[in-house]
């Protein structure tokens, strides 16, 4: 507007100053272009890095979204390892309990089987008793009776050789043996005071043994390992009784190879023996006398009124 | 009750084979036969069958050695555990019975445990 009215008003410069006009609005033409197109280029550029922030923001977020779902499952996991761990404990407080009842049950156990193993050896001990004391009394023949007491030494005990010896006067007689010849067995007298050295010098170990068993009824037994005990006297000389009174003495003079000590039972298979062979030897030898006959109830009424007599 | 195993005592002796039937009587459901000597083991094998034997070497007749070698030929009984009792206690015996077919050998004077042990072992009886 305000290049028309200068235009107006000087004619003769007017090609001239048209011409600058020309060339001022063709600058600001260019200026004007070279401004849009800085312009529209910077917007461009402005619009492309919007675009590219956009995209890098996206990604960030696309990348905290991730590491926040990572870090959501860490923190899971870690909850579920804290979950573990007090399982575990849990289960290790319980495995020390059990392992605590196991060790009890097993200490149980353990008292238990040596409860059962003594109960049972026990109750062998008593089988042993039982079959030697039932086959000792099931007859009263002298002869059966002699083979069950060697049986009884031989297959309960573990004797190889033995003997009986029974009281006869002021003698001791062997009247049986096995393992060693019966005629090799020699009488042995029975002194009552102390013996003269040269008598003494007279017998061997075996003969002192049997005669100060039956004097003292205190039996001779072995203790510990057979293999070390002294070869020249007997392993076992015990007395045999009736009553109080000692009427003979069961000497073994050695015994099986494998048996390598006296054992409880065999302890009490000799007090068995010591109570219970004479009896059964009494007993045969006077059913022996009787010829064989049992006595008749008049002899049992006699014995009771004797009996009756000694209570009045 | 009935037995599960069947077993033949052999032995001479009264006492022993007594003994020998009071310990197998703790092995649970089994039950046992006995028999004299080695004849009457082989009279009491032809009438039935047994599951385990148990016999004494030195017997009249016939002796435990003689009845282990007739068991070992019977098809029947060929594979029958037999258990060798006796007095003897030197390794040649036990060699000679072990090679004549027998599984096991206990030496007198028995015990009771052992004989049960024994037995439950070759009739694989947990305990």
């Amino acid at each position: 507007m305000a290049d028309r009215k200068t235009g107006g008003g000087q004619q003769p410069d007017a090609k001239g100053e048209a011409s600058a006009d020309i060339k001022t609005d063709a600058s600001a033409k260019m200026e004007r272009d070279s401004f849009v197109h800085t312009f529209f280029k910077k917007g461009a550029e402005f619009t492309d890095e919007l675009l590219r922030e956009n995209d890098r923001l996206r990604k960030r977020l696309f990348d905290l979204e991730s590491e926040n779902a990572a870090l959501r499952t860490h923190l899971a996991s870690d909850e579920a390892i804290r979950e573990l761990l007090r399982k575990i404990e849990y289960l290790e407080r319980e495995k020390e309990q059990l392992l605590s009842h196991v060790r009890e049950a097993e200490r149980n156990s353990s008292h238990l089987f040596t409860r059962y193993s003594e109960v049972e050896e026990e109750l062998s001990n008593l089988a042993h008793l039982y079959v030697a004391s039932y086959q000792l009394h099931s007859t009263l023949h002298l002869r059966e009776v002699l083979r069950h007491l060697k049986e009884l030494l031989t297959q309960l005990v573990g004797s190889r050789a033995h003997a009986f010896y029974l009281k006869d006067g002021t003698e001791l007689v062997p009247i049986a043996s096995d393992g060693i010849e019966l005629s090799r067995l020699p009488r042995l007298a029975i002194h009552a005071g102390s013996r003269k050295e040269e008598d003494r010098g007279s017998r061997d170990r075996t003969g002192d043994l049997i005669e100060r068993v039956f004097m003292t009824g205190v039996a001779h037994i072995e203790e510990g390992e057979l293999s070390s005990a002294p070869r020249d006297q007997p392993a076992a000389c015990v007395p045999m009784r009736i009553d109080d009174a000692v009427v003979g003495v069961i000497v073994i003079y050695s015994l099986l190879d494998q048996k390598e000590q006296f054992l409880p039972v065999d302890y009490a298979l000799f007090k068995m023996l010591g109570a219970h062979a004479a009896t059964a030897l009494m007993g045969a030898l006077l059913f022996a006398n009787s010829n064989g006959r049992f006595p008749g109830l008049e002899a049992i009424d006699a014995i009771t009124r004797n009996v009756g007599d000694d209570l009045k | 009750m009935s037995a599960e195993y069947t077993c033949l005592v052999v032995e001479d002796s009264p006492m022993m084979r007594q003994l020998l039937v009071f310990a197998l009587s703790r092995v649970k459901n089994l039950r046992v036969t006995e028999a004299d000597d080695g004849v009457d083991g082989l009279r009491k094998l032809a009438a039935g069958r047994f599951d385990i034997i148990l016999t004494d070497i030195n017997m009249p007749i016939m002796d435990g050695l003689k009845l282990v070698k007739r068991v070992r030929s019977d098809p029947m009984h060929k594979d029958t555990p037999v258990i060798i009792i006796t007095t003897e206690g030197a390794a040649e015996d036990r060699k000679r019975a072990i090679e004549l077919g027998a599984n096991a050998y206990i030496t007198k004077p028995i015990q009771a445990p052992q004989v049960i042990a024994k037995v439950k072992e070759l009739l694989k009886i947990v305990p």
